[in-house]
């Protein structure tokens, strides 16, 4: 793999239900070190497009490279032994397990031994902040805590990309800046990073580039200050405010 | 929160002096027990706690819903008194046999359906088991309606045919213990917290890397085998098995209500489950005479309401329920 080719890449990718295009011809280079922002009103197809990437969903056409390698039909399972990770819109923690083991099923991927999976497991959560409820059963958190659970799984397999979707929707501001420190933390680690978020502040201070899709297709790209001012995207908006969270 | 603030040093002392004193019990408790009623429902409760916790790998903790495992349990009992009667072998000669139809069955009906969403794996756990079922009913060579026998008088210890019920309670009990200590291994590794997840969230357990597919068709196969020996053994205690007693769908039920009722997904939720159904099976059976079956079938179905009504993690739930309080209550 060449070192300037891009880390994952999507071309002109298509998912449709029915007759709907959800994605409808989407395509996007992500190289090493980038964080991008994928934004786009409700409905945009940003989740949709997303699982093609995590290998969640097969798309109709389309095909996507991971780290040189083909993954279009590839398994959620192979794209993480691949180096990339995902944490869900709706926080999916596996309820009746502790917060600990948790991120510990996340942490057998490159630890197949219990004791070296929880050192593992504990290094991530001391990191992530979850020190406090490492022992509370998932199920009983409140969604802050689920969100930063989602993100620490994911970390625990050691990831070379995480892709992020809404993963700080539904934050209060003092939350939103803590997890906007997180991310940060996690790109200081070399870790490539894809987000999917309402929020424009989150966007305006972690994006490297904006990546703006509205109805399945990409519309515009670039840094985020000028995205956000492209008349096209704010005309996809219709005319919202960008600066404030369209109603969920 | 509460459970970092418990000392733990104490607690697990006190598990492992309870341990002993428990294993200690069921060591103990039937020689001190003249009654061979008794004994022998205490047999039955360790071949019971046998199926169920073999059907508790995957039903349990890979939470994959099988309706149907007395096809594996019938391919034991079959396979075993089917090698007496072909060719005059002890029963328990013909568990490997058993075994290996099972594993093989176990692939056929998993490798699909394990694939798929939602309850097809069920649904085709039970159409196999009927279909085993209806096929030896057909088929004379596999004893018919009527059924197989073994030896009517022991030849040999490998036999396995004893009067007393007793040597049938140390038996069921070892391969049990053997059972535990694998699923005990087998939880607290890779493995058991591979399948809790898939049982949890099957998608974001394989966007973490986790290969459901094959864990689940593990899970399954390692349930089937001892399922398989479980009818082995009981095959070599009766000496007789037909498709009711062998194949029918009660059997099936009964392991999943076993073990749903002590807890599905729980190391010693099926024993305890056995060791309450059990009892009150063969006491209606006794105080109603055959016709006693009728009222199983009403107390299993009002046991199944009850649980997922009020407790779907059984009686382990409750368990875990009243020492949080406990604890709430002490500290
Ligand atoms: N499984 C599905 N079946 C049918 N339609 C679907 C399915 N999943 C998504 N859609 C539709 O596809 C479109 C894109 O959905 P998607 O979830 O990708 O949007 P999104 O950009 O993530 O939106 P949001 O910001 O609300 O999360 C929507 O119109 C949605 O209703
Ligand atoms: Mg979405």
């Amino acid at each position: 793999m060449a070192d300037d080719a891009p880390l994952l890449e999507a071309r002109d990718i298509v998912v449709a239900f029915g007759s709907f295009r959800a994605v409808d011809g989407a395509s996007l280079a992500i190289r090493k070190g980038e964080i991008i922002g994928l934004i786009g009103p409700n409905g945009a197809g940003k989740s949709t497009f997303f699982n093609c990437l995590a290998g969640e969903r097969q798309p109709a056409s389309g095909s996507i490279m991971l780290r040189g390698r083909d993954v279009t039909r590839a398994s959620p399972e192979d794209h993480a032994l691949l180096g990339l990770a995902r944490s869900w819109q709706v926080p999916a923690v596996f309820d009746d397990m502790s917060v600990h083991e948790n991120v510990m099923v996340g942490a057998f991927l490159r630890h197949p031994h219990a004791a070296e999976a929880a050192a593992a497991a504990d290094q991530v959560i001391d990191f992530t902040g979850l020190r406090p409820v490492a022992r509370a059963r998932s199920g009983s958190l409140g969604t802050p805590a689920r969100k930063r659970l989602e993100i620490a799984r994911a970390l625990a397999t050691e990831p070379e990309i995480l892709l992020l979707d809404e993963a700080l929707a539904g934050l209060t501001p003092t939350e939103v800046r803590a997890a906007i420190d997180l991310v940060r933390q996690i790109h200081a680690r070399g870790i490539t990073l894809v987000i999917v978020e309402h929020v424009m502040e989150v966007i305006l201070s972690l994006a490297h580039r904006a990546v703006v899709f509205n109805q399945g297709k990409v519309i515009a790209q670039g840094a985020p200050r000028d995205v956000v001012q492209d008349p096209g995207v704010i005309e996809a908006y219709l005319g919202r405010s960008l600066s404030r969270k369209p109603p969920a | 929160m509460s459970a970092a603030t418990i000392p733990t040093a104490p607690r697990a002392a006190g598990r492992w002096v309870l341990g002993v004193a428990a294993l200690a019990a069921l060591l103990a408790w039937p020689l001190l027990v003249e009654d061979e009623f008794i004994q022998r429902i205490g047999a039955l409760v360790m071949l019971s706690a046998l199926s169920a916790s073999a059907w508790n790998l995957v039903g349990g903790y890979a939470g994959q819903i099988s309706i149907g495992h007395v096809l594996f349990f019938g391919c034991g009992a079959y396979a075993s008194l089917l090698g007496f009667t072909w060719f005059e072998w002890a029963p328990i000669l013909g568990a490997p046999f058993g075994i290996a139809t099972s594993l093989l069955l176990a692939l056929i009906v998993g490798s699909p359906t394990l694939r798929l969403k939602g309850h097809y794996f069920s649904m085709a756990t039970i159409a196999l088991a009927e279909l085993a079922r209806i096929v030896v009913v057909n088929t004379p060579a596999l004893g018919g309606a009527v059924g197989v026998s073994g030896p009517a008088m022991p030849r040999s210890v490998l036999d396995l045919s004893f009067i007393s019920p007793l040597p049938y309670y140390y038996i069921f009990g070892s391969v049990l213990a053997v059972l535990l200590l694998f699923t005990w291994w087998m939880s607290r590794g890779r493995m058991g917290f591979y399948l809790r997840a898939i049982r949890g969230q099957e998608r974001a357990a394989r966007s973490l890397g986790v290969p459901a597919q094959r864990y689940k068709l593990f899970a399954l196969l390692v349930s089937a085998a001892f399922t398989s020996l479980t009818g082995s053994l009981y095959a070599a205690m009766l000496g007789f098995v037909d498709p009711d007693s062998g194949l029918g769908i009660l059997l099936s039920v009964k392991m999943v209500i076993a073990a749903a009722l002590g807890g599905a997904g729980t190391l010693f939720g099926p024993l305890v489950g056995s060791a309450i159904l059990v009892p009150l099976e063969e006491m209606t059976n006794a105080a109603f005479g055959g016709g006693g079956t009728g009222i199983t079938y009403v107390v299993y179905g009002a046991i199944i309401v009850l649980i997922s009504r009020f407790a779907p993690g059984g009686l382990a739930e409750i368990w875990t329920w009243l020492r949080a309080r406990g604890t709430r209550r002490g500290g």
